[in-house]
């Protein structure tokens, strides 16, 4: 009998990266699926279909340069392809896209993120940025007007943020704004057009709550942004004074505005939990998340950009090794700074809601969604969410 | 779990089922046994019978020149042949004592025994010294030391979790000699000088927890408790126990927080030793794994030799033609390149497992190993300042608090070797610290 040489432990568990990767997999699928079936019902075969087709379009650019790099690196192509994740950054990438999106943007920013985002800094669990927002970044910088006239009119979030700037102040005000996503159930359900994987808030807090529970996304990350932003929104509320609506009052209702509208939940569980790109010690993992929170705001409330979400995430990136560095030593050595970080990022993040509520509250609806809002008042309140959107 | 920490342990399937059924086995070599002579890296030692003598169990054969000084003695009777280098557990060739069995196997007391009731502090760690008894869980840190300054201790910790996967040799020895056991517990009360004890037991050991309880309650004796504590890994830890049990931390020794922690099979020796002055002779090692055929307990006289053992047990599994033969469980223990190995103080038990090694990937940053490591290190900093080969990074990550509890590469879904990285980073800071 021979007996080998290991190193101790001898024992591992079968937990595997593949696996972490499938789970991940399945539940970004399970909200991309969820969303596609909404565009079949909602517009028809054709609108559905082209979801299918950017998504096909992003994984087949995806195949392909992973496979050129592995030949150049002369790697087994196959074996560097499985291990290499590729798809994970295509599907997010697909699923913060808006449907109205051209295939061809779509391959340009695929290149770029698994090229620029991924494959130059060394491939998987190398890369500074989160290659799918790399992507993204590219698509709001060189794309914006790339769209076809599948569906035509501007996303509610893009709305928001234009005709309210992201303040609707009075009760008229806010319901001409849910009037266009089909009032709070279809805010939270998603029943709108906006980017393909973003607006299917519930399901995707359920799919989140299915990975934390599966140990697959660190559950302090999603928890302290979301919070984060939904306190943030309530100093806004509060310091600028917006009316309650039907009985709510402003610091319920509004913080649950920021966090409904838009890719934040999205990006809180499928983005910025991304492993790679994000601090490995848990204190530091919640200053990330504060941090992010508050740069999504102010890019909200005072940026030019309809949404913030996606460049809190690679600004937040950058400061991942800064981070890292500063909570070296051993954890229960340094729980004193640790708490002082993170009490750092919350006092930055109430400065950014200060900040935030020097904005002038939209209190008039504007003018290009006043004839909407006639009809719905005229209309029957008991008109399904679904049927507004027809209308 | 709390907010900025991650769980620091994880519950990893045990295999006890495979030995805590049945009935330890009692063996016996059939000719020799091969004692080692060793305690610590430096082990110089002062053999006190000459070749040809004729020795019985509790014989004092040796007494070793480290740091701490340990007696040993003889778990056998028989001729004494010499001593020769043999492989051993601490993966080099060790010095052992060569003793050829005889048939009566004679026993003589090995030191007069100690009325413990009625003996003074010192002299109970002066006869504890002289008993040459060490720690019994693993590292073999002689138990004497612990005792010889008690003013600031308060609590007295038993650990018999038996945290590592397979290892039931703990459990089966307190069951078969419960009442030693308390008496054992007694003892070290008196001579830490305290009035709280608590025994730690796993909670999926209900019976043991039980049995223990219905003892104390027959002898009556204040002031010890019997804790469960969580299935998990490394529950057995001094430290993580310590937390476990008494919600405190300490920096590098558990007597700077006021607490003695020593493990069950020890307080089973301290008994013999007080009582019947008996020094270690046999001991209960468990013998389980995969790569074995029938795993079960034994009650072997150290210095057995692992292969012989094996042998009378049936033997390994067929139609393989390596096997991972560990000294110790799965996550603690050192892989052996030998079954030639003798059964040493320390030792608990003997693992074989079929040579099955995962495919290692690229580290994605998960972060698992530090959430659950016990001490609260980064093991991925640690390693990424390994490959920088930085040593004041390693040194201010912590890396020398590292126990080697083996819990990082368990997790690691990428199948990273990661304690063998913060080794690594040991080894770089201690050659560092000679050479100045």
């Amino acid at each position: 009998m021979k007996f080998a040489f290991h190193v101790s432990p001898n024992l591992q568990s079968p937990n595997s990266t593949q696996k972490i990767m499938r789970e991940l997999t399945i539940g970004l699928l399970v909200v991309f699926a969820a969303s596609d079936i909404y565009y079949f019902v909602q517009y028809g075969a054709g609108v559905g279909l082209q979801a299918l087709l950017l998504l096909a379009c992003s994984l087949i650019t995806t195949f392909v340069c992973e496979a050129i790099f592995a030949k150049v690196k002369k790697k087994d192509i196959k074996s560097f392809l499985s291990h290499s994740f590729g798809w994970v950054t295509s599907i997010i990438l697909v699923m913060m896209c808006p449907i109205t999106i051209t295939p061809y943007a779509v391959i340009i920013a695929t290149v770029f993120a698994i090229v620029f985002g991924r494959l130059v800094f060394g491939g998987f669990g190398y890369n500074i940025y989160n290659p799918a927002a790399v992507g993204r970044a590219v698509i709001f910088a060189s794309f914006s007007g790339a769209t076809t006239r599948i569906i035509s009119g501007a996303t509610p979030t893009a709305q928001l943020s234009s005709l309210f700037n992201w303040l609707p102040g009075t009760e008229a005000a806010l319901d001409a704004y849910l009037n266009t996503v089909g009032g709070w159930g279809g805010l939270a359900m998603g029943f709108y057009p906006g980017a393909i994987g973003e607006t299917m808030s519930v399901l995707i807090l359920l799919v989140g709550a299915y990975l934390i529970w599966r140990n697959v996304i660190d559950w302090r990350v999603p928890v302290f942004y979301l919070g984060t932003i939904f306190v943030m929104g309530m100093v806004i509320a509060a310091l600028t004074g917006i009316e309650a609506w039907h009985g709510i009052p402003a610091i319920l209702w509004y913080p649950l505005l920021q966090v409904l509208t838009g890719g934040v939940i999205f990006g809180a569980v499928f983005m910025l939990t991304d492993p790679v790109t994000m601090p490995t010690v848990p204190s530091g993992r919640i200053f990330y998340a504060i941090c992010a929170a508050a740069i999504t705001v102010l890019i909200r409330v005072k940026g030019n950009l309809p949404e913030g979400c996606m460049y809190s995430i690679l600004i937040m990136n950058t400061f991942t090794p800064m981070i890292e560095l500063a909570l070296d030593a051993p954890q229960l050595k340094q729980m004193k700074k640790a708490w002082t970080m993170i009490a750092c990022a919350a006092v930055f993040a109430l400065c950014v809601a200060f900040y935030g509520s020097t904005n002038k509250p939209q209190r008039a609806v504007p003018e290009e969604l006043k004839s909407a809002y006639v009809m719905e008042t005229a209309a029957d309140h008991t008109v399904s969410a679904l049927d507004k959107e027809a209308l | 779990m709390s907010l900025l920490l991650g769980p620091m342990v994880q519950h990893i399937p045990g295999r006890k089922d495979l030995t805590d059924h049945s009935d330890a086995k009692t063996l016996m070599p059939k000719k020799t046994v091969y004692i080692p002579v060793f305690a610590g890296p430096v082990t110089q030692a002062e053999i006190l019978v000459n070749e040809g003598d004729h020795v019985k169990v509790g014989t004092k054969l040796a007494n070793t020149k480290s740091a701490f000084p340990v007696p040993i003695y003889s778990s056998v009777s028989g001729i004494y042949k010499g001593t020769v280098k043999r492989p051993h557990n601490s993966l080099k060739p060790q010095l052992h004592m060569v003793i050829d069995l005889d048939e009566i196997q004679e026993s003589q007391q090995a030191f007069p025994p100690l009325d413990w009731h009625s003996a003074s502090h010192e002299e109970m760690v002066e006869f504890t010294k002289n008993t040459g008894i060490i720690g019994q869980g693993g590292a073999g840190f002689p138990t004497y030391v612990k005792y010889q300054n008690v003013e600031k201790i308060d609590t007295l910790v038993i650990n018999a979790v038996e945290c590592e996967p397979y290892i039931t040799a703990d459990y089966k020895c307190i069951m078969d000699s419960v009442e030693t056991f308390i008496h054992g517990v007694r003892i070290l009360q008196k001579m830490a000088e305290v009035q709280t004890v608590k025994i730690g037991v796993k909670v999926s050991h209900p019976d043991l927890i039980d049995y223990i309880k219905q003892e104390i309650t027959r002898e009556n004796a204040a002031g010890i408790e019997v804790v469960g504590v969580p299935d998990v890994y490394p529950m057995g830890a001094e430290r993580t126990l310590i937390r476990t049990l008494t919600k405190r931390e300490y920096d590098r020794l558990p007597g700077e927080c006021g607490v003695i922690v020593n493990n069950a099979e020890t307080a089973i020796l301290i008994a013999r030793a007080f009582e019947k002055g008996e020094a270690l002779s046999k001991k209960y090692v468990t013998f389980s794994g995969e790569g074995l055929k029938y795993p079960v307990n034994v009650t072997v006289p150290v210095g057995m030799v692992v292969s012989e053992i094996i042998e009378q047990l049936g033997g390994y599994i067929e139609k393989v033609e390596t096997l991972k033969l560990i000294a110790g469980g799965p996550m603690m223990g050192k892989a052996m390149v030998s079954d030639q190995i003798s059964i040493d103080r320390a030792m608990n038990a003997i693992t074989v497992l079929k040579n099955e090694n995962y495919e290692e990937m690229t580290c994605m940053r998960c972060g698992r190993c530090t959430a659950h490591c016990p001490m609260g290190l980064q093991p991925v900093r640690i390693s990424n300042a390994v490959k920088a080969n930085d040593a004041v990074e390693m040194e201010k990550r912590g890396a020398m608090l590292c126990i080697e509890c083996g819990l990082c590469t368990y997790v690691c879904p990428s199948h990273i070797q990661v304690t063998e990285n913060v080794r690594k980073a040991k080894r770089t800071l201690q050659m560092k610290a000679k050479r100045k």
